[in-house]
């Protein structure tokens, strides 16, 4: 398998090039693309690990409802994946590190050898922190591809560390987050916008978007049809 | 020190640390490979490994994505064309200027006149006719003519996305799903009553132009461009298609059966057989409407 | 202090590394990541009244952040604009530039920021009738949706109202139909800007008001 991150960071693809017999597994609707002779199952969950939990896992992280399984049969192949809004998407090596926590939506594809589950970060942070409840939690090994609203950094954090919230894309398990202020005062935090930013605390990475999809939402809003 | 490389999921290696400077300066390795060496928590990129390279680098991209390979950020045609022009800012937010020699004119499309000369004069037509509504597209559009001396035009396009240029020379045949219409020249035939393209119609919005004769013609993108040359099979997501040349075969059918039409999230595809070429985008217009549902004012208010 | 613009043009964000006293000024909710010790302070953008005029006058928000680094070494804060597009830096020396509404970012401490009088004119075009201006000694970082050309103007030249960023100080605006009256509204182009003088100005090649056009059709 080998995959190909074209047009970055604006409006970013991911071509994954399949040899003959082997799957990639993605998010339903990523799919732009793809050889005619691709054949495509469609799941609620990881391959040979059917469950209606899994089912409602997917649900609640906020992704689609279902899988799809492109496989490559009789001979190599090609499958191109985009996502809903612009941005970008990066490749991630699962391998022996810390499990990978991904913001719910971000999810675009992986190998069949990586799992996939939900973690629950608590009502007080998802309240708090205008993220999800629920984060998807990446184990195992193989290539991930995520998406992002925006430019992906990622920070090494070696202490504590404050990514405003709405721009974190994904962040390995071995840090831990706070939802806190982000000025001095509460009040200087109100007053200036930036209200509650989540404070990582650990070492670890946590890749961040460049830009807030909610805060271009609002710009647009304004100006579209009413609903 | 032994170090691992992995390139697209594969594991090569392990090589000792001087051979791994070697592959790395004759070009066999990059320094964005992922690498692993003995000691090491995680794989990172190999530019960080110790002793790799000589400087300290700053935290980087755990990731194998390469360089991006967007074109260049400014086009000027080097082959066929009528008109001199430019495109700036590819592929994201690219932007149309074409020059306008004296007392000629050229079509665009409604509203995207961003920059002009004081001497173009704009005039409004309405095109096409019915059709134009069920393709969900402006009623009208815009004839910039240079009045007296030569002018200049700026095009921004609504969508935030890439342009493409072809030069038609009378025997060329481009199908443009309606929304990618920019301009052309007074020499091009666009034909938005023609229905040829039976089941093309399937309420994703994919309208199609019939666009032929002699000139230049420009369309863009929601999302980045990518060109493929069909030769045998391709398949698209019908909210990806933006052009494609005369004489490819087409289907349209849901993707992996009936069950997925439903279930899969992916819609209706359209397989594409022959040869010639189709130019998809990277990003799905309805899924971004849809997407703008919680910011949209309410009628109740 | 030290300062990048990545991520340019699709999703430009600026990284300020700042030494230890130093300080930026951000517009509300720029700060999308910083090192946890910088001391982050809601301000008056300029004062009370300042703040008052160039909210209601200006479009720019009531209060900034002034981040500050109060530790001993170099601490990093990143900053980006509400919407996708490109960012660009420009450095004052005594000078004056014009920014249109929306526009500012960012900037250093010895920056003014003001509000002028545009003229009744522009309150037709929805854009206020009060310009923004930056002077003084510094950096200013400003942006807009889109990508960012600058453009040499020598006598006059027409700007969509919409893709209007910035402009020199000496540059006059006039504010006129784009055609005949009918072509104006029924071709979608209203009002435009004409620029007249010799100087430079920097347009956006995306507009929100574009793309709303080009999504509400597909809105139901």
């Amino acid at each position: 398998m080998q995959i190909e991150i074209t047009h970055q960071p604006g409006n970013s693809a991911a071509r994954v090039n399949l040899q003959a017999g082997e799957t990639i597994t993605a998010e339903g609707g990523a799919m732009i693309a793809m050889s005619g002779h691709l054949q495509v199952e469609t799941t609620t969950h990881k391959r040979d690990k059917g469950s209606i939990m899994g089912a409602l896992k997917r649900l609640v992280t906020g992704e689609s409802l279902f899988l799809n399984h492109f496989t490559s049969n009789g001979g190599p192949g090609e499958v191109i994946f985009g996502t809903a809004l612009t941005g970008d998407m990066m490749q991630f090596q699962m391998g022996s590190g810390p499990a990978l926590m991904v913001q719910a939506g971000s999810y675009v594809a992986s190998a069949p050898s990586v799992d996939m589950d939900m973690s629950w970060q608590g009502f007080g942070k998802a309240l708090f922190s205008g993220e999800s409840m629920f984060w998807i939690k990446l184990t195992g090994s193989g290539p991930v591809i995520i998406n992002s609203f925006g430019a992906i950094y990622p920070i090494q954090v070696n202490g504590e560390y404050i990514v405003d919230t709405g721009h974190i894309v994904a962040f390995e398990e071995s840090l831990n987050f706070e939802i806190t202020k982000a000025g001095k005062s509460w009040m200087s935090s109100f007053l200036g916008g930036e209200g509650m930013v989540c404070k990582f605390i650990g070492q670890g990475t946590v890749w961040c978007q460049s830009h807030n999809a909610g805060s271009f939402g609002s710009a647009l809003g304004p100006t579209l049809k009413p609903h | 020190m032994q170090i691992t490389i992995n390139r697209n999921g594969e594991n090569h290696g392990p090589y000792p640390l001087e051979q791994v400077r070697e592959m790395l300066a004759n070009g066999s390795m990059q320094p964005n490979d992922l690498a692993h060496y003995e000691g090491a928590a995680d794989w990172v990129p190999l530019h960080q490994v110790p002793g790799v390279t000589g400087d300290v680098s700053p935290p980087v991209l755990k990731s194998t994505a390469p360089a991006p390979t967007a074109t260049k950020e400014s086009f000027t045609p080097t082959g066929e064309h009528e008109h001199e022009f430019r495109v700036e800012c590819k592929p994201d937010f690219a932007y149309l200027t074409v020059q306008i020699p004296a007392n000629q004119t050229l079509k665009v499309e409604a509203s995207a006149m961003a920059t002009m000369s004081t001497n173009m004069v704009m005039k409004t037509k309405m095109k096409g006719g019915l059709s134009r509504f069920l393709g969900g597209e402006n009623l009208f559009i815009n004839e910039f003519t240079a009045e007296g001396v030569p002018g200049e035009i700026g095009i921004a396009p609504g969508s935030p996305g890439d342009l493409e240029h072809c030069y038609l020379d009378g025997t060329k045949e481009i199908f443009l799903q309606s929304s990618a219409y920019v301009g052309s020249g007074m020499g091009v035939e666009v034909d938005s009553k023609w229905q040829g393209f039976k089941g093309f119609f399937s309420g994703e919005g994919l309208f199609l132009l019939r666009c032929t004769g002699h000139g230049d013609l420009w369309f863009n993108t929601y999302g980045a461009i990518i060109e493929i040359p069909v030769d045998g099979n391709y398949v698209v997501d019908t909210g990806h298609v933006v052009a494609f040349t005369g004489g490819l075969q087409y289907g349209v059918e849901s993707v992996g059966g009936l069950k997925s039409l439903f279930l899969s999230g992916e819609g209706l595809v359209c397989r594409f057989s022959g040869q010639g070429k189709v130019w998809i985008q990277t990003r799905h217009p309805t899924a971004f409407a849809q997407w703008t549902f919680p910011f949209r004012p309410s009628k109740n208010n | 202090m030290q300062s990048t613009i990545e991520g340019a043009p699709a999703f430009a964000y600026i990284n300020v590394d700042l030494e230890p006293g130093e300080t930026v000024i951000a517009e509300s909710d720029a700060m999308s990541s910083m090192a946890a010790d910088l001391d982050m302070v809601a301000k008056f953008n300029g004062g009370f009244f300042g703040g008052l005029a160039k909210t209601f006058l200006g479009g720019e928000s009531l209060f900034v952040n002034h981040f500050t680094n109060n530790t001993s070494s170099t601490r990093r804060v990143s900053l980006v604009q509400g919407t996708p597009g490109n960012t660009r830096q420009i450095d004052l020396n005594g000078n004056t530039f014009c920014l249109q509404p929306g526009a500012y970012i960012a900037s250093t401490p010895e920056v003014n920021l003001g509000v002028k009088w545009a003229g009744f004119k522009s309150w037709f075009a929805k854009e206020g009738l009060f310009k923004l201006t930056v002077s003084g000694r510094g950096s200013v970082w400003y942006g807009a949706y889109g990508g960012l050309l600058e453009k040499e103007v020598d006598g006059e030249y027409i700007v969509d109202t919409s893709h209007l960023v910035a402009y020199e100080p000496q540059m006059q605006l006039k504010i006129q139909l784009a055609g005949g009256l009918f072509s104006s509204l029924a071709g979608g182009e209203g009002f435009v800007t004409r620029i007249e003088g010799k100087g430079k100005i920097i347009i956006q090649t995306r507009s929100i008001s574009g793309l709303a056009d080009w999504v509400n059709p597909r809105l139901w």
